[in-house]
């Protein structure tokens, strides 16, 4: 069964029983006995590979040899036929028919190594997959059990400090709230700076003489009279 | 290997604020140094998971436990998990024994920026998912 698979049917049987189910030891020993196993019978056929074309460039060679020779044989079988000696014709043709013989045999065993390269090759190439494949098992059930475990500690350090249960939505609104304030502080410091300024700007004029600089408490007191008059 | 790996990774990490200068608080989390906890600045309620092995890196924010769903919403829940995972850059949702998780994964190959911008994705990404999934959560009126 696949890792992902077994995750999911482990879910399904019991949440609780998920780091149990998964994140056992036994379970990332086992694959990674299975992945050292793989990866040996990887180097054993590679070298066996090498060793069997080796082997084959040799008998390729000889195949190659004995058709040159038949060639050559060939003409001069027709050479001695061309000056009629049918007696030397007759045994070069017997040696040619022991060449053909030997390279029936040896055309014979090229096939046969031809074909096993082939299959080693193929065979190689899936062990190489199948080393990949466990190479992400042991990835997905190694972070399941980190993460396994760091869930463990988290929820041990929640339980066991005041804040207990803290849902969510109440985190998610002390944060706004922390973030309200920040920007809060920004823009009133964003204004009494600019306030700042305005006091600066209002003294300017009054040094200038453009704001009447008497306004005080008795200029004050002496318009509210004006108005009590009046009235 | 992983090890030493996961210790640089922090070095690398507590020298660098995220892109708006947030700053990062890094702590080995367990015994055998197996997980960092990074927190984000100004939001320790969402702590980032991380490990790192020979194939990834991966960064995980537990959002609410089972507890917190709304028993008759369960089903919709999931499919709006479902409907959303696709179109969150960088981070997915899954489920770790009982608790629901958003998570990205990097290659062990990344650089200090990528593992950066995954953080940063991965905290804002937590906010907005539990802002859109709260009407499935109990806590919500």
């Amino acid at each position: 069964m696949s890792i992902f698979k077994k995750l999911v049917t482990a879910v399904r049987g019991g949440a609780t029983e998920v780091g149990e189910a998964i994140v056992d030891t036994q379970a990332i020993r086992i694959l990674e006995q299975e992945l050292r196993d793989s990866k040996k019978a990887l180097n054993d056929a590679k070298t066996n590979l090498t060793a069997i074309m080796a082997e084959k460039m040799g008998v390729a060679r000889k195949v190659k040899e004995l058709s040159e020779k038949i060639k050559e044989h060939e003409g001069y079988a027709m050479q001695a036929l061309d000056k009629n000696d049918e007696s030397l014709a007759t045994d070069v043709a017997n040696k040619i028919s022991e060449f053909e013989y030997e390279l029936n045999i040896q055309q014979g065993i090229l096939d046969g190594y031809e074909s096993k390269i082939a299959s080693l090759s193929k065979m190689i190439r899936q062990t190489e997959r199948n080393i990949q494949a466990m190479d992400r098992e042991i990835s997905v059930v190694k972070t399941t059990a980190k993460v396994q475990k760091a869930n463990d500690l988290a929820a041990a350090k929640f339980s066991g400090s005041n804040s207990s249960l803290r849902s969510a939505t109440d985190s998610l609104e002390r944060i706004k709230a922390r973030q309200q304030k920040r920007e809060d502080q920004a823009a009133a410091a964003l204004e009494l700076e600019s306030e700042d300024k305005g006091d600066d700007l209002q003294a300017r004029l009054k040094n200038a003489g453009i704001v009447d600089s008497a306004s005080s408490g008795s200029s004050v007191l002496e318009r509210l009279k004006k108005q009590k008059e009046n009235s | 290997m992983s090890n030493k790996k996961l210790e640089k990774l922090m070095t690398d990490l507590a020298d660098n604020p995220l892109s708006d200068g947030a700053s990062l608080s890094i702590e080995m989390f367990d015994g055998e140094n197996a997980v960092a906890c990074i927190k984000v600045e100004d939001r320790d309620e969402f702590p980032i998971y991380m490990t790192v092995d020979e194939g990834q890196i991966l960064c995980i924010t537990y959002l609410f436990g089972d507890e917190q769903v709304a028993q008759d919403k369960r089903a919709k829940l999931a499919e709006g998990m479902l409907l959303m995972n696709v179109s969150i850059p960088l981070s997915a949702f899954s489920k770790i024994g009982n608790q629901y998780i958003m998570f990205g994964a990097l290659s062990p190959e990344s650089s200090i920026d990528e593992l950066l911008n995954e953080i940063e994705t991965l905290s804002d990404n937590v906010l907005e998912a539990v802002d859109a999934l709260k009407d499935y959560l109990k806590e919500a009126v």
